[in-house]
């Protein structure tokens, strides 16, 4: 009998959790890592782990294809460039805090698309083959050129079979004509709301009347057009974190049931004067109560929240094919199917890629509008965003459901290549899988019925999760 | 019941295939150039008697109406006295029955195997070239892979000359080697295999199919379609016999069987030894879900498709019933008393014909 090789993790109190590469898993004792490494497997040990496809008589037999599919379907396939975020103006009529797009000033001139880049940006949209598509515009601030979000909404509509609109708004100044614009059933908005009003003002608005002026229009979309087509996400600075039950209390309240938790992106504004990975420690521990708050509340109430990195880990984990969140996948090639156009036309693979550059500190640009994409840069990049072959990640349980950020290395420490284990991204995502694993391994009725919901399941079955002696 | 075969009186001793037209399809089939020896326009209706003359005959229906068959396909039968309904056009139920022989005696048979055969193939095979565009026809038997010789290069035949037709094949797999591999990859995106596993052990599953060895030669051809890209419908009826060993039996095929289109779990159909064996089988999923529901979950959380066949949707739990599709034909489908007024019975798949009332589910409620 064959044995795929497995990884492992130290997952305390004797215990560890044994991985393949194909993100087959089970938790298993010491002893049975001691059998493993000794080639002394019992009788027993070999059925457990043939039953759990770690194991194959020869090739291409049921166990060997079986885990050969997936292992392919891990592998996050290159889709066809379907999803473009536009940023028609750098302008923004809000000054944030942890700002990450280096805005510009409302009344500065040179910061929008021309009327030449708005036919090139068209033109580049009307060649992609997909058949649908999907448009986020970014800013700045969108709202402020309501006339160039209608120009690319018609040509879309007429375009393609299917389009869809995604607005990026600080919801600070809503015209009754942007009003009209939202309204439509292809049109979706996406604002900040950081956990309560004193954060959102101290972090964002500034003034209380624009923090009224926000929750104003923030609570008159919900109410015209529902809980589904607006979503709204937190940036936390670890610092000065709201009380998780007023974070909790400003989604619930306006019919939000999904929080998507961002700690401050260390791009733009956010990374002056900081040591790269303040904080970490604090976030993680932070976000990890924050996790279990939500298991007592949801199982109290009957109800369901869901904080949604955590629950996209968590799905990463039980299966393939979770990797609609362009953060978080394996490989993450670049301009595969997506892509940013700047305000000036020039194409960046993402938009923390665009402030890269925008400061200054490394030219991610892949291109332009008016010339298309620039595959020889694509593909060094591409070179370094997949970590199946890293020398730490080949080690790591973890690595077939974590996915790999060239982007935020090359922001934090200016190279990609330290060892995984001393950068944010790893550290953050291992927490994150090592809450995940203890989730998954927790036998209480609380637990399960968040699990569950989470993965979209209807309730937690036993022997989903494995164990070993 | 929708009749599958109707009193007939051929011209002809010998068998023939007739494609039934009605005016307006046979002005139609003229007006397009694409008549062909097999069709038979009406020529006379007195009252349930049609009269259709084709080239290779004449036949008299009777009992139905000219509307009813229109473009069915029939067989005239040896002799001459009956005609059977091998495609019905309105239909998407048609299954042509390969043979009646099975190499497996499985403990809830629907269809109990018998040792006579009759290869009606090139029937099946004119058939199959007359139904109506983007069918899929069924194929079932007894086991239709006994008579693969035949069948697989009758199949590509079709489907190279039809490419808007496809197949659903219920075969127990156990009859495909190594050189099926070519005819298997030239059809994989067009036949849908569906093929039975009853359990993740050897000892039940061939307890349950009566066939020592089965599971082992299962494990042999099951990678033969992997690797063939075939689509695969795996298909387990639950009984007494396995409900127990359902969710290993979802483990297993999580890990082992990740590549097949769904999984199917199936309510027992009583009819034939599920009849017989009724009592000592069936499993009453609307009084204990929670294997069913496990299953389902289980293969949910690992992106596996589970549905529920002949499962009727009131027996299921509300959150589970979407996973019910309607999946009993349509020939042998009826609705209990407890269903008019059901608000969901125009998308339920109702009960067998030959649901027994008295000895089947406990609860039963309209929606």
């Amino acid at each position: 009998m064959n044995i795929w090789p497995l990884r492992f993790r130290d997952l305390g109190r004797g215990s560890l959790l044994f991985a393949d590469d194909a993100g087959g898993f089970f938790k298993g004792t010491e002893d049975f890592l001691d059998r493993y490494a000794l080639n002394a497997l019992t009788d027993e040990d070999q059925a457990f782990l043939h039953e759990g496809g770690h194991t194959f008589q020869r090739e291409l037999d049921l166990s060997y294809l079986g885990f050969a599919y997936r292992w392919c379907a891990r592998q996050a396939p290159r889709r066809q460039l379907g999803y473009v975020i536009l940023v028609p103006t750098l302008r923004c009529n809000l000054t944030c805090s942890y700002c990450q797009v280096s805005r510009a000033p409302e009344g500065a001139r040179g910061f929008d698309w021309t009327e030449d880049t708005l036919d090139a940006v068209l033109a580049f949209i009307g060649g992609l083959a997909a058949p649908e598509i999907k448009i986020e515009f970014q800013g700045g601030e969108p709202l402020l050129r309501l006339d160039l979000l209608e120009r690319v909404r018609d040509f879309c509509r007429q375009r393609f079979g299917k389009a869809e609109f995604v607005v990026c708004t600080n919801l600070q100044a809503v015209s009754a004509e942007a009003w009209d614009y939202l309204a439509a059933p292809d049109t979706f908005i996406s604002t900040s709301l950081d956990g309560d009003a004193v954060t959102h003002q101290r972090q964002r608005t500034r003034s209380t009347e624009l923090t009224n002026a926000f929750f104003g229009n923030l609570d008159r979309a919900i109410e015209q057009f529902g809980s589904s087509k607006v979503s709204a996400l937190p940036t936390i600075d670890i610092e000065r974190p709201p009380a998780v039950d007023e974070i909790i209390s400003s989604f619930v309240d306006r019919g939000l049931r999904s929080i998507y938790l961002r700690p401050i992106n260390h791009q733009g504004f956010a990374r002056r004067g900081r040591d790269p990975d303040v904080g970490l420690d604090r976030w993680n521990a932070w976000h990890a109560a924050f996790i279990e708050h939500l298991i007592e509340r949801n199982f109290r109430t009957g109800t369901i929240l869901e904080e949604y990195y955590f629950s996209q880990c968590l799905k990463r984990v039980l299966r393939a094919g979770a990797d609609e969140h362009v953060d978080l996948r394996n490989p993450n090639f670049f301009a595969s199917d997506y892509l940013v156009i700047d305000h000036d036309g020039v194409l960046y693979p993402t938009d923390e890629a665009r402030m890269q550059s925008r400061i200054g500190r490394i030219d991610l640009s892949v291109g332009h509008v008016h010339h298309g994409i620039d595959t020889e840069k694509v593909a060094t990049l591409n070179a370094a965003s997949c970590n199946n072959f890293d020398p730490d990640c080949i080690h790591c349980p973890y690595q077939p459901f974590c996915g790999s950020d060239l982007v935020d290395d090359i922001s934090r420490y200016g190279r990609i290549d330290l060892p995984k284990q001393a950068t944010w991204f790893c550290r953050r995502h291992t927490s994150l899988f090592d809450k995940v694993f203890e989730l998954l391994y927790r036998r209480d009725e609380a637990t399960r019925f968040s699990l569950s919901r989470w993965a979209d399941l209807e309730s937690w079955p036993e022997h989903l999760v494995r164990e070993h002696q | 019941m929708i009749p599958l075969r109707f009193a007939a009186r051929s011209s002809q001793p010998e068998p023939f295939v007739m494609r039934l037209n009605a005016e307006v399809r046979a002005y139609e089939l003229d007006r397009t150039g694409l008549r062909t020896e097999f069709d038979g326009d009406l020529v006379e209706v007195a009252g349930q008697r049609l009269t259709y003359a084709s080239p290779r005959g004449t036949l008299v229906i009777e009992g139905t109406t000219a509307e009813e068959v229109d473009g069915d396909v029939v067989l005239a039968l040896p002799g001459g006295r009956a005609a059977q309904r091998l495609i019905r056009a309105t239909s998407p139920h048609n299954t042509f029955l390969i043979t009646e022989r099975c190499d497996q005696l499985c403990l809830m048979c629907s269809q109990p195997p018998k040792h006579h055969h009759a290869d009606l193939l090139p029937f099946f095979e004119a058939a199959a070239l007359l139904a109506p565009a983007g069918m899929t026809i069924g194929i079932s038997g007894g086991e239709p892979l006994l008579y693969k010789a035949a069948l697989l290069p009758m199949m590509q035949r079709v489907l190279t000359h039809r490419p808007d037709l496809g197949f659903h094949v219920l075969s127990n797999a156990q009859h495909i080697d190594e050189d099926d591999l070519d005819p298997l990859v030239g059809m994989r995106d067009r036949v849908l295999w569906g093929i039975p596993l009853y359990a993740a052990d050897a000892a039940t599953h061939d307890r349950i199919v009566g066939k020592s060895g089965a599971f082992l030669q299962l494990m042999e051809t099951l990678p033969i379609f992997a690797r063939a890209g075939a689509s695969i419908e795996l298909r387990t009826v639950i009984m007494r016999e396995n409900a127990a060993l359902l969710a290993r039996l979802a483990s297993f095929v999580i890990m082992h069987l990740p590549f097949i289109n769904r999984w199917a779990l199936m309510q027992l159909e009583s009819i034939g030894f599920g009849r017989q064996n009724w009592d000592r089988l069936f499993f009453d999923h609307s009084t204990e879900f929670t294997p069913i529901a496990d299953a389902l979950n289980i293969a949910k959380a690992r992106n596996v498709e589970a549905v529920l066949f002949n499962f009727p949707r009131c027996t299921v739990p509300q959150p589970y019933r979407d996973r019910a599709p309607s999946t009993i034909s349509d020939w042998k489908r009826r609705y209990l008393g407890e269903c008019s007024g059901c608000q969901e019975r125009d998308i339920c798949g109702g009960f067998f014909e030959w649901y027994p009332e008295d000895r089947g589910f406990q609860r039963l409620a309209r929606i």
